[in-house]
């Protein structure tokens, strides 16, 4: 019963300490909007550095986010291959449906090559 | 001016020192300091010296090219699994598997372009010292290294009656234009668009493959071909004689470069790998990268005959006892 009316305040408390993580998000998204498109296919890796970022801050939150996308960046280099490299699973879960669209993008179901099926009929 | 001059200025001072360097040993050798033969030698050993240090990333730009190459079959059994499908997942999908390949091959769609954006500044600023002697001479200035004597010297030295920083453009406005200065000018530029066009067709007639050939590329290319000299031909007309000796050395140096790679190791798949394996063959070399797998062949009847025949009399041998 003592505990019962405490129970808004940690919502709130809760939605408060997310402000960093949705500020970023926002700032990501903006980012994206607006200077992705100028640089066209460059990357190295997939996702891209910024699709990265806005994962890891989704997933992880602001702090653990921007330390991730911020390792990411400097992997990025003239010697470095790229190829596929993606956000390390989070604690966050999310009700059906309402999976951030980001997640969904950046783990595309890649379908078997043609050859690769023909082979597994043939064996 | 600020920021781009700011970005230049290191490269200026390498740049400018070492034309420097050289026109010292010059004249220490015993050549008129204000000779401007002494400043065209000390422009060509400056471009030897330049050229020279960026071979590695010609060498680098070379193989990221022939990695793109080598990866081409791959993108485009790529491109055919993901026909048709245009909706953003399947495009994401395939975006990924683009970056796996590229990982694979160990290359980037921007390592073919990384080599020519670190020889930018170079360039650069060769090009801005030697641009810029007269407004400097004007100022009472010197560039880099060079001090403001430097700059009066090499502005002021002529070949052939030419000085070095005359322009043809000057020359037939002043109203007494310099017969030497138009006739110098006319053979640098000639010599320098030359050198583009020899350079660029050599490689489009001998270095590339016959889908690249038959390519949607190829229009442009053949474009390029005919505007770039021409555009070098009119800007040529608005270089000091200084620039235009840098450009035809330069120029010069990579259509050497150009024939030493098609010769010796051309793009697989061309003309000039045809050609290259011809000499090999007349040589009795097997065809290029394919060393191990030919040589067993050519010896391997060679080797087993002896050996059934001295087989056969140690079996002989073996029977009796």
């Amino acid at each position: 019963m003592a505990g019962e009316p405490r129970q808004p305040l940690p919502a709130l408390l809760r939605r408060a300490l997310d402000v960093p993580r949705q500020l970023l998000i926002l700032l990501l998204k903006a980012y994206r909007k607006v200077f992705s498109p100028l640089y066209g296919d460059v990357c190295r890796y997939f996702p891209s550095c910024s699709a990265y970022a806005l994962e890891a801050v989704t997933v992880h939150g602001a702090l653990k986010g921007a330390g991730l996308a911020a390792w990411r960046v400097c992997r990025c280099h003239p010697w470095s291959h790229g190829g596929i490299d993606h956000v390390p699973p989070g604690r966050r879960i999310w009700p059906e449906g309402k999976t951030p669209k980001i997640m969904v993008m950046n783990h595309p179901p890649i379908p078997p090559d043609d050859d690769a099926a023909d082979a597994a009929r043939g064996a | 001016m600020g920021f781009f001059d700011t970005l230049l200025w290191p490269f200026r001072q390498v740049v400018s020192w070492i034309l420097w360097a050289f026109h010292e040993l010059f004249s220490r050798l015993g050549m008129d300091p204000h000779s401007g033969w002494t400043w065209t030698l000390s422009i060509i050993f400056l471009v030897l010296v330049i050229r020279t240090a960026l071979i590695p990333v010609f060498v680098k730009q070379i193989k990221a090219q022939r990695a793109m190459q080598a990866l081409q079959p791959d993108l485009r059994k790529l491109q055919a699994k993901y026909k048709g499908k245009r909706d953003q997942l399947s495009q994401q999908a395939m975006v990924a598997e683009q970056r796996e390949l590229f990982k694979k091959h160990k290359t980037n769609p921007l390592s073919s372009c990384l080599p020519i954006l670190i020889q930018m500044p170079f360039f650069f600023a060769l090009f801005t010292v030697l641009n810029n002697t007269a407004i400097a001479k004007a100022a009472g200035e010197g560039i880099g290294a060079l001090s403001p004597e430097h700059v009066r010297s090499f502005d002021d030295s002529s070949i052939f009656g030419a000085r070095l920083s005359d322009t043809f453009l000057a020359t037939i406005g002043s109203g007494s234009p310099s017969v030497s200065v138009i006739i110098v000018a006319l053979i640098m530029i000639v010599a320098m668009t030359a050198s583009q066009f020899i350079t660029q067709k050599q490689i489009m007639s001998k270095n590339m493959t016959k889908e690249a050939l038959e390519g949607p590329f190829m229009q442009q290319q053949k474009m390029m071909l005919y505007i770039l000299p021409l555009v070098f031909g009119i800007g040529g007309i608005n270089f000091p004689i200084g620039v235009l000796i840098y450009w035809t050395a330069t120029n010069l140096w990579t259509l050497g470069q150009q024939f030493y790679v098609i010769r010796n190791n051309p793009t697989p798949g061309s003309q000039a790998e045809k050609e290259l394996n011809e000499r090999r063959a007349a040589k009795g070399l097997p065809p290029v990268g394919q060393k191990k797998a030919e040589a067993p062949v050519e010896g391997a009847p060679v080797i087993a005959e002896p050996k059934t025949q001295r087989q056969q009399p140690q079996r002989k041998n073996r029977r009796k006892k």
